[in-house]
């Protein structure tokens, strides 16, 4: 039998279609249908300057909103062979931290919300409001940010933002450490987690999975090794792990928060001093730049004209997280209940997911030139 | 009297569902940020259900993309006859910034179905949003019950279906 979700649906939180086909209670294997939420932001942001490209960059996502400005700020950079200067790229690295963190808690709860554990749902959002003051207490907006332009940063950080924020993440830290160990170490959540929903390293790297999800099944790899700021001024590792099931991909997002806040604090105590916006004269090219964005891989890939955007193309981490959900994850899993939170862990965001591409069924050939632009 | 017993129930237990018709979700995470205890929605009897055959609130949230053209208007008839609709930022008012030259997207929402109200912003804070729905839903599903009530008694049955 197929048993449809959504797209309207109370596990859902965003539009899109989830057949899955059962025997019984068990799942055989999903298949997904997007589609409901494409918009055409990369068809707008042709032949327009970057002033006008870096809000609907935003909002390209809203939980990760941040860092798709950054991406799309630091393409341009790239284009135009400058560098922020190190205060922004150092602001940068605080408000991008700040980022991940509420996504992840807001994953997690999400993933707590759909096997009904309403207490951690509760409590994992909680603490994210603190984290959601620091943000607006650096930005000024809580969601979409508008922080980030083209050579560096809006608006610089006094010295009482920074310090407020440090005490918010001591409160945070503390209710963390406990809420972690009720996950970990409760029979009721934690083993209810273990072995299911597994991926396996060769199936992670078959479909293609990025971010805390291709880093649960033993894919050790995290783009913020490679990130010029990073690797000039920060201390990091990234965090892994082996087992790839339910449990792994939740833990592997509660570990990487305390990472994160010790990377907030760094960055905050090695804050240098000097300018935050360099002018920029845009240049003409073709630039391909990656970052880590709380789900994985973001990648920008732009060819501007002068001023002006000629083409743009946008790959988030959502759609290779979402198919290889669909593919590997959900198959053979033992009740729907599951399947609904194996859904949930793979942290879907179906805004991000969002692109156009036209696939002719008879030859198999995949276009995605729509409007016969080249 | 009996009038007066239903208006108290209306008035103290709001279903609310979330359809996102294509926006960035910035608005979503807003709402599931109203569950959180800070804010804590279900102490005004305020439950967020996603279930439009529930649904006395419906918050709509994104500008409407082609896919959402035909669904908007079946999910709201699908919701039964006391109902109030809410836009949630400033896509379903105007189309935001998807609203341009190449998007596709077909705002405002008040084309396909009514509105009663509209929460501006990009996104909204949750507290606006829980002000909206606090000030407009409990009144208007209480006087419009009373209206199908009085009017025509099949009308509550009918609207269900």
């Amino acid at each position: 039998m197929i048993l449809p979700i959504g797209p309207i649906h109370p596990g859902l939180k965003e539009p899109l279609r989830l057949k899955l086909q059962t025997q019984g209670e068990k799942v055989l294997k999903a298949e997904i249908d997007y589609g409901y939420v494409h918009r055409g932001i990369e068809r707008i942001m042709e032949g327009k300057t970057w002033q006008k490209c870096i809000y609907l960059a935003e909002r390209v996502c809203g939980i990760c909103s941040y860092e798709h400005t950054q991406t799309f700020a630091e393409t341009i950079e790239k284009i135009s062979n400058v560098r922020a200067p190190s205060r922004a790229q150092f602001l940068r690295t605080i408000t991008n931290e700040l980022d991940r963190i509420q996504s992840h808690l807001l994953a997690n709860s999400t993933y707590f919300k759909a096997m009904e554990h309403e207490t951690l749902f509760m409590y994992l959002l909680s603490v994210r409001e603190h984290i959601m003051d620091a943000i607006e207490l650096l930005t000024g907006n809580r969601v979409n940010m508008g922080w980030n332009v083209v050579g560096g940063v809006r608006m610089d950080a006094k010295q009482v933002h920074l310090d407020a924020i440090l005490e918010k993440l001591k409160d945070v830290e503390k209710d963390l450490d406990r809420y972690v160990q009720i996950f970990e170490q409760g029979h009721l959540v934690g083993l209810r987690s273990k072995d299911v929903g597994v991926m396996t390293r060769d199936e992670a790297l078959k479909g293609r999975a990025v971010g805390p999800i291709g880093r649960a099944s033993g894919l050790k790899h995290d783009l913020r090794e490679q990130h010029h700021t990073y690797r000039e001024n920060f201390e990091f590792k990234p965090i892994w792990r082996k087992e790839g099931d339910n449990f792994a991909r939740t833990m592997n997002r509660f570990d990487e928060i305390p990472q994160s806040i010790d990377l907030v604090r760094q960055a905050i105590n090695n804050l240098p001093d000097g300018d935050i916006r360099t002018k920029v004269e845009i240049g003409s090219g073709y630039v391909e730049w990656r970052n880590e964005a709380p789900r994985g891989e973001v990648v920008y890939m732009a060819e501007t004209n002068g001023n002006l955007i000629k083409h743009i193309s946008i790959r988030t981490p959502s759609i290779m997280n979402i198919d290889s959900c669909a593919k590997y994850m959900l198959k053979d899993v033992a009740t729907v209940a599951d399947a609904v939170a194996t859904y949930a862990t793979a942290d879907p965001c179906i805004a991000c997911a969002e692109r156009v591409a036209i696939i002719d069924v008879d030859k198999g050939e995949t276009s995605k030139d729509i409007f016969d632009l080249k | 009297m009996l009038n007066t017993f239903k208006d108290i129930v209306r008035k103290s237990s709001i279903h609310v569902c979330l359809v996102n018709c294509g926006g960035c979700n910035g608005c979503d995470i807003e709402i599931v940020a109203l569950l959180s205890p800070r804010y804590d929605l279900e102490q005004y009897g305020i439950y967020v259900h996603n279930n439009p055959r529930e649904a006395d609130v419906i918050l709509i949230t994104g500008a409407v993309t082609e896919q959402w053209i035909k669904k908007i208007k079946r999910i709201y008839s699908k919701a039964p006859e006391p109902k109030v609709v809410a836009c949630v930022g400033n896509c379903p008012l105007s189309g935001d910034v998807f609203n341009q030259e190449g998007g596709n997207v077909h705002a405002p929402v008040s084309d396909f179905i009514c509105v009663d109200a509209e929460i501006s912003g990009c996104p909204p804070r949750p507290s606006e949003i829980l002000e909206a729905i606090l000030t407009v839903a409990p009144g208007a599903i209480a006087s419009r019950g009373r209206e199908a009530n009085g009017k025509n008694k099949k009308n509550q049955v009918t609207g269900g279906k």
